[in-house]
């Protein structure tokens, strides 16, 4: 297959459960290139079906995000027969989780621009969840920041939407909040305050977002509850 | 004044770009395509936003060539089927493809790195004057562009009008 001939020559970035990531030079332009490949345990029909079904929600998700003016690499090429997608390499950028901890490190007045990212998160997430993406992996490794080629102000770009779909339930956006919630305060620690500014700014810009915020509160109910069984 | 790429992923394939102006034989040229006797895409320049946009089309006509699943006839129709955000085929022609009174072309050849000859044959057909494939900017209707692929102004926010036009031609399928 002429896709995983291709790979051979790229540069592996990431080796995952379910996908390879890998950085190449596609049509002449820097490019990254996500291979969903094949579950060994999973029976063939059934594993070609979900890694079809997960590289086509992939594709949507990205698109449905594009079309509401939230930043998402753009989508150069998608290969239905390798589960391959071909995305724009987003240049020049820094993952927030790196911005947050060199943050952190330096001296204290960052305290405000801290402050100011985790309310811009918030809005996006808002945007994105009003569109009824649901992103499914939200991490401060999956936000990149990239000075903009416009004007130099810095932009959030959402990246690896991997485990997204489509739907418009509470409890489904109350999960993704969740689960960046969990991941946010455990990769950064000390975050609290800077965490409720982004679920303050989310409940803020989303018209829908009472009921996302009363099924996070009802999910980490049951996760403590979990963790007390457990 | 060519503007060729190697296609990364079929190494024995590149395709090269030619745009003319001042055309003055484009309804020659368009029944010379059909009866197949120019082998190349011939795309009206107002619909294209930059070269990449036809690399996107040729790449992937290429790759449903390869795995048989082409939906349409030929190589060069379905590069201009691709450019399209509809899956009807002579809309797209119709929007894509040179109208007879077309005063600009932009020629589209999928070839092998010897195959040169391709290139001038084609040249040689085209009464035109043969500008910088980068000019073809210039020609675009970024009004009609937008129209046709339903790009609302939200969404020029984070990129520009080619990455639009780009992503919805990599996703049509699936939407
Ligand atoms: N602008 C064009 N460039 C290249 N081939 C074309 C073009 N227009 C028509 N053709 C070819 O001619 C066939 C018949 O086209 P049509 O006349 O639209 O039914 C198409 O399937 C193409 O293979």
């Amino acid at each position: 297959m002429a896709a995983l001939e291709f790979l051979k020559t790229a540069e592996l970035l990431k080796q995952g459960a379910e996908a390879r990531v890998y950085r190449a030079e596609f049509l002449g332009k820097p490019t990254i290139v996500k291979e969903r490949f094949p579950k060994r345990y999973r029976h063939p029909t059934l594993d070609e079906k979900l890694t079809h079904r997960r590289t086509t929600q992939e594709v949507r998700s990205i698109l449905r995000c594009r079309r509401a003016g939230i930043h998402a690499p753009v989508v150069y090429f998608v290969d239905y027969t390798s589960h391959c997608i071909f995305l724009e390499e987003i240049m020049g950028s820094l993952t927030v989780r790196d911005h947050i901890a060199s943050s952190q490190q330096s001296d204290s007045g960052v305290e405000q621009s801290l402050l100011q990212l985790a309310e811009r998160v918030g809005q996006i997430l808002a945007k994105m969840h009003d569109e009824d993406v649901i992103h499914g992996d939200l991490t401060t490794s999956n936000m990149l920041l990239r000075r903009s080629q416009k004007d130099g102000e810095s932009e959030l770009v959402l990246i690896d939407f991997g485990l997204s779909y489509i739907s418009a339930l509470p409890e489904d956006k109350g999960v993704d909040l969740y689960v960046l919630e969990k991941a946010f305060l455990s990769t950064h620690p000390n975050t609290e305050e800077l965490f409720e500014k982004l679920l303050k700014s989310y409940a803020a810009s989303s018209k829908k977002s009472s009921a996302v915020i009363k099924k996070l509160d009802e999910v980490r109910l049951r996760g403590r509850k979990r963790s007390m069984v457990g | 004044m060519n503007h060729t790429q190697d296609l990364e992923l079929f190494p024995a394939h590149r395709v090269t770009q030619m745009l003319f102006k001042d055309v003055k034989n484009a309804a020659v040229l368009r029944q010379s395509a059909v009866d197949g006797k120019i082998s190349g895409a011939l795309i009206n320049p107002t619909m294209l936003v930059d070269p990449f946009q036809v690399l996107v089309a040729a790449n992937k006509a290429v790759h449903l060539q390869t795995i048989g699943k082409m939906k349409t006839r030929s190589l060069y129709s379905e590069i201009i089927f691709n450019l399209s955000p509809t899956n009807n085929i002579s809309e797209a022609f119709k929007r894509f493809g040179i109208s007879d009174g077309d005063e600009s072309v932009m020629v589209v050849v999928v070839h092998k790195k010897d195959e040169v000859q391709l290139l001038s044959d084609i040249t040689a057909r085209v009464d035109g004057r043969q500008v910088p494939v980068e000019d073809v900017s210039s020609l675009s209707d970024p009004a009609k562009i937008k129209k046709l692929y339903k790009i609302a102004p939200q969404e020029e926010k984070c990129g520009n009008l080619l990455d639009a036009v780009v992503c919805r031609m990599a996703t049509k399928d699936v939407m």
